[in-house]
């Protein structure tokens, strides 16, 4: 399953989150995820349209964006919106 | 029975029967139309013959009647010769080598405290009226109560200052503004592999924003110090205040209706702040580097200052209400700083440790908006209906 995540090394949320998404793959290790930084992928990024909130996690089923998460998630939430894309 | 003799003869010894205790001369500066004063007075006249007191009264508040202009202009020379009470307030009162700036409930009782056990053949007064040198005399405010504080003495009626120092430095310190700024720096200097000088940026960056803090935040202080006595003035820090509190508010109401995240704004300045970084991570030259850190604390702490919302020109106006010693200047706004700094302190020392950056949530930063906002429009009020309210001295 892919995801495409879009963090800022200068933001705060965005690493309060990895420890979240640590959480995430002790359940699901198998994760499609890349990674891109806003300011050091701009063109990729601007790709994406992430709009004014980081970090912004865009899931995909079936190759199709399904839906994204914008801002700091609970574990949980992002869990179900996993199960909702497998 | 010889026993009981002995105790008699030894009460006789203790008890001083008719010993006449030594006379107290209180020095009042008080304004007719000054109810605190009126207070006071009535307060003094009641314990007068308790305490032996000698009343000094000087009416300051009568311009219109030239015979007071001679206690206007020693009330001005005590000021001036004793550095105390710069904000010319009434009552002021002078007991001994102690002062007191207004009158209430808790100065009645301090007042009761330091006449029961007054000990003191200072005489203020005279030696002001007779121009003598006063440099050797360390007036202190209020009874003996004070703590002790590297050989200073600091008044306990004063602590509730501190206490504001931490809550409103607290809150400043979750400004999101100057923490991006820290979180990248660290960032790339993980990707340095070098401690030494890992340890030595990120620690200058920190010591330079608290430094600045303090220039601007003891700049405002002197500029303030003289004008906040005068009521349009504080009138006009109050509306500031209220501004930023209204402003607070409104990002706490915002941030509601949005995700909890980083917003991501100005791409100009944050381009131009990464490209500073970026230099200062890859620069050879380690004393460039420091020299370049310094630069960047400078310029983010002074421009993040608007950031702030007024929280440290509102924390440094209560500053000046209360007429601290400069001691009890510095230690309260170091306490502000420290406080101000404790969270970007937190995150560099959990980042040098565990060699991992690790974020604090944005949620912390929309309640400090909601408290923020809060305790500034509250103190805004005050400022203007009930800044004696923010005196804690009085």
């Amino acid at each position: 399953m892919k995801i495409v995540k879009i963090n800022a090394l200068w933001c705060s949320g965005c690493l309060y989150m990895k420890k979240v998404w640590k959480d995430v793959l002790k359940e699901y290790p198998n994760l499609d995820i890349t990674e891109y930084d806003y300011d050091l992928d701009e063109d990729i990024v601007k790709t994406y349209n992430p709009g004014e909130i980081l970090p912004v996690a865009i899931f995909y089923k079936d190759n199709i964006e399904y839906k994204r998460l914008v801002g700091e998630k609970t574990s949980d939430e992002i869990i179900n919106v996993i199960k909702e894309c497998l | 029975m010889k026993k009981l003799y002995w105790i008699i003869i030894a009460l006789f010894m203790i008890i001083p029967i008719g010993v006449k205790a030594k006379d107290i001369d209180v020095y009042v500066f008080h304004d007719y139309k000054c109810l605190h004063c009126k207070a006071e007075l009535e307060y003094l006249n009641e314990v007068k013959e308790n305490y032996n007191l000698n009343l000094h009264l000087y009416e300051i508040g009568n311009t219109n009647d030239k015979s007071y202009d001679a206690n206007v202009e020693l009330f001005k020379k005590v000021i001036e010769k004793l550095n105390i009470n710069k904000n010319y307030q009434a009552p002021f009162t002078i007991i001994g080598d102690r002062y007191y700036i207004g009158f209430d409930d808790s100065t009645k009782k301090s007042m009761d405290t330091l006449l029961k056990d007054f000990e003191s053949d200072i005489k203020v007064i005279e030696k002001v009226v007779k121009d003598e040198d006063t440099s050797d005399i360390n007036m202190k405010y209020g009874e003996y109560s004070a703590i002790k504080f590297f050989g200073h003495e600091l008044n306990i009626n004063k602590m509730p200052i501190p206490l504001i120092a931490t809550v409103i430095g607290f809150i400043d310190g979750f400004n999101p503004c100057a923490m991006w700024v820290l979180i990248f720096l660290i960032t790339m200097l993980m990707n340095m592999k070098n401690k030494k000088r890992m340890y030595a940026l990120g620690i200058t960056f920190l010591v330079t924003s608290a430094f600045v803090y303090l220039i601007i935040m003891f700049a405002w202080l002197s500029i303030i110090g003289s004008l906040s006595s005068i009521v349009w003035f504080r009138i006009l820090i109050a509306l500031v205040a209220l501004i930023g509190g209204l402003v607070n508010l409104r990002s706490f109401y915002r941030s509601l209706k949005k995700d909890d995240g980083c917003e991501v704004v100005n791409e100009k300045k944050r381009k131009s702040i990464i490209s500073r970084i970026k230099k200062i991570v890859t620069e050879k030259s380690f004393i460039l580097a420091l020299i370049g850190v310094i630069f960047l604390a400078f310029s983010v702490n002074v421009i993040e200052l608007a950031c702030s919302a007024g929280l440290p020109m509102t924390f440094t106006q209560i500053l000046a209400l209360n007429n601290l010693s400069n001691l009890e200047y510095m230690i309260n706004i170091l306490i502000y700083i420290f406080f101000f700094l404790i969270d970007d302190i937190l995150v560099f020392t959990i980042a040098m440790v565990t060699l991992n950056v690790s974020g604090i949530s944005t949620k912390y930063t929309k309640y400090s908006h909601l408290i923020g906002g809060v305790l500034m429009v509250l103190i805004a009020i005050l400022m203007i209906f009930k800044p004696e309210w923010l005196m804690f001295n009085i």
